[in-house]
């Protein structure tokens, strides 16, 4: 229901103003010469989307994340993904003055490759003979994050021209107004296929939440279904991460809220946490955009201001507890 | 906008910034005669308060011996209106006129105070929003007065030009300066009066799409030039983001960010939906120079030129 809502008015709010008719018309008799319902479709219908599956793929993956280092704290960008990213989107700034090479658009690209060469080095780090150690690669992410954060101040530094600076600045702060039916599909397969496999693992993953040793001792292989939840992070993550810049906060939040409204162990908790990871962001982008008028504040700024003080409350309410 | 106090104590000049805006005023209170009392014997030690376009008051020596400007657009301004040799230096962003380039360099971001003091300037100009009131702050412990400059017009760039004119003892150079510049807008302004004005929207910057608001000089400036703004509305921020549905709906009908060709390859296939508006199908985009776009500067004038020039 919540989600119909959400959808309906990401639809409605925009510039040219539009009433409800307008968009049932828009969906359901398109006329591509009225620049209204080419709007609703091609504008804001590929923006609400984009927004929805960065939102489901921080919060689906921040789920994974923490049942896989068992840590409440652990979010998405644990492997470096976000500041991978960063470096990445930076090295093209510097690199390209014009950012296309051969009608690509290269921030994205470079986004990827940087999200996930870096977690391949945090999990080389972080294992030990083809064992995981959850613990060893938290701290390693956490010091190579540190590491490249400090690396994109050096490219700023280092930068000759206010626009590189500048470059940088924006794309640190995410947005979805890039949002485009042909960049859509790829974190869209990469979040469904992510949901497909662990609609398969689920039972798995709540057995992991009991602890590595009695998960071993009740049948699972421990040792494979860690290596699969973190492919499927870094994949879903990295691809959310490149179309919308690092978002903040839903991956580490919504997880949580999920746990906190339908309890550590329940069944739909990864696909609740999808949902709700979408919506969540989508009515963010809605305030920020109804708030600061036409382009929206920086969607970051909004999750935190909302997303805090429920998040808090949620906390205490019910003396919550991770596992 | 200026008004001034003599104020003749000798050996002023080495007191204090603050200090001395304190005598200044307790000059004006005690000898309220000081006004008129004009004294030619003894020019250099004499000081006047001024009030720049921030209202805020300093006190500068009657005819500044060393001046410089901390942004691009002013160091073009004292070069036409200051005696050249009085100019201790540049920014590193300063590139206009040519002679700029042979003055020592110092860096307005980060501000290198050291090597300005090392210029020891009797009084340097800044441009509102571009040197923060931090730096400002900063720069006057140092003991130099920092002069603001603000514009929301056309207009307002000549009249700086007559106050940097004042300020320097050069108000014969300084207007006649202006007057000329004067005279070439208004024959700008008759030209554009007879035809059309198409929306124009001047893009700053593609990822996020931020253009040139309501409130910058661009307005005032396609006044002069024969065009309007397409951005209508006033937005908190002189240069905000727009969304692609924004852009759709006010429909430009020039576009001023580069040449089309460039464009189509960066902007517009970025943005493939903003093909539709009326600027990409009748080919209505355009380059201008940057530095005349944003700098306001005696060259504004050009800049108005070269906007009328793509307009037509």
């Amino acid at each position: 229901m919540f989600l119909g809502v959400g959808l309906f008015l990401g639809l409605k709010v925009g510039s040219l103003s539009t009433s409800y008719a307008t968009v049932g018309e828009a969906l359901f008799a398109y006329d591509p010469a009225n620049a209204t319902h080419y709007s609703i479709l091609n504008l804001r219908l590929p923006r609400l989307l984009l927004a929805f599956l960065t939102g489901a793929s921080l919060a689906f993956s921040g789920y994974l994340m923490q049942a896989l280092v068992n840590n409440a704290l652990a979010d998405p960008y644990l492997l470096g993904t976000a500041s991978g990213a960063s470096l990445g989107a930076s090295f093209s700034f510097f690199l390209f003055a014009d950012l296309t090479f051969m009608g690509l658009y290269l921030p994205p690209f470079f986004a990827l490759v940087g999200s996930f060469a870096v977690t391949l080095v945090v999990v080389v780090l972080g294992s030990r003979r083809g064992q995981l150690i959850p613990s060893q690669m938290l701290l390693v992410g956490v010091a190579l994050s540190s590491l490249l954060t400090a690396l994109v101040s050096l490219i700023m530094f280092l930068s000759d021209s206010e626009s590189q600076l500048k470059s940088v600045v924006f794309w640190s702060m995410g947005g979805f107004e890039k949002a485009d039916w042909s960049n859509l599909g790829y974190p869209a397969t990469a979040l469904a296929a992510g949901l497909v496999v662990f609609f398969f693992l689920q039972r798995h993953l709540a057995v992991l939440l009991l602890g590595a040793d009695r998960a071993e001792t009740l049948g699972v292989d421990v040792r494979l279904i860690r290596w699969v939840m973190l492919v499927t992070v870094s994949v879903v993550t990295g691809f959310a991460v490149a179309f919308s810049g690092p978002v903040g906060f839903v991956g580490l939040m919504v997880p949580h809220v999920t746990r906190a409204l339908l309890g550590a162990t329940n069944r739909a908790n990864l696909l609740f946490s999808a949902l709700a990871g979408g919506l969540f962001l989508v009515a963010c982008d809605l305030i920020s955009r109804w708030i600061y008028p036409p382009a929206g504040m920086p969607v970051g700024i909004v999750t935190s201001f909302f997303g805090v003080p429920f998040f808090v409350y949620l906390l205490r309410r019910k003396n919550y507890r991770f596992s | 906008m200026i008004h001034q106090v003599t104020v003749t104590l000798a050996g002023f000049r080495s007191v204090f910034q603050k200090q001395g805006l304190f005598w200044a005023l307790l000059c004006v209170l005690l000898f309220p005669a000081c006004e008129t009392r004009k004294t030619p014997s003894a020019p250099t030690s004499a000081v006047h308060t001024v009030t720049d376009d921030l209202g805020r008051q300093l006190t500068l020596p009657r005819q500044p011996r060393r001046v410089m400007a901390l942004t691009p657009s002013l160091t073009e301004m004292l070069f036409a209106v200051a005696d050249t040799a009085s100019i201790v230096g540049r920014t590193q962003n300063c590139d206009y006129p040519a002679a700029a380039l042979t003055k020592p360099v110092v860096n307005n971001y980060p501000m290198d105070y050291e090597r300005l003091l090392s210029l020891k300037p009797d009084v340097v100009f800044a441009t509102d929003g571009i040197i923060s009131m931090e730096v400002a702050a900063q720069v006057q412990k140092l003991g130099i007065p920092v002069y603001f400059q603000t514009y929301d017009s056309v207009a307002d760039i000549l009249r700086g030009i007559r106050d940097l004119g004042f300020l320097l003892q050069r108000e014969e150079k300084a207007n006649a300066l202006a007057d000329s510049l004067q005279a070439r807008l208004h024959q700008l302004a008759i030209d554009s009066s007879r035809s059309a004005r198409p929306r124009v929207l001047a893009i700053t910057w593609r990822d996020p799409i931020y253009v040139f608001g309501r409130n910058t000089l661009f307005t005032d400036k396609l006044r002069y030039a024969g065009g309007q703004n397409a951005v209508t509305e006033t937005f908190a921020q002189p240069y905000p983001a727009l969304t692609r549905e924004y852009i759709l709906k006010m429909n430009p009908e020039v576009i001023i960010g580069g040449d089309f060709e460039k464009m189509d390859k960066t902007f517009f296939s970025l943005y493939p939906e903003l093909r539709r508006v009326d600027a990409y199908r009748h080919k209505r985009i355009f380059e201008v120079t940057d530095d005349l776009m944003s700098r306001p500067s005696p060259r504004v004038v050009e800049g108005i030129a070269e906007l009328k020039a793509v307009l037509r």
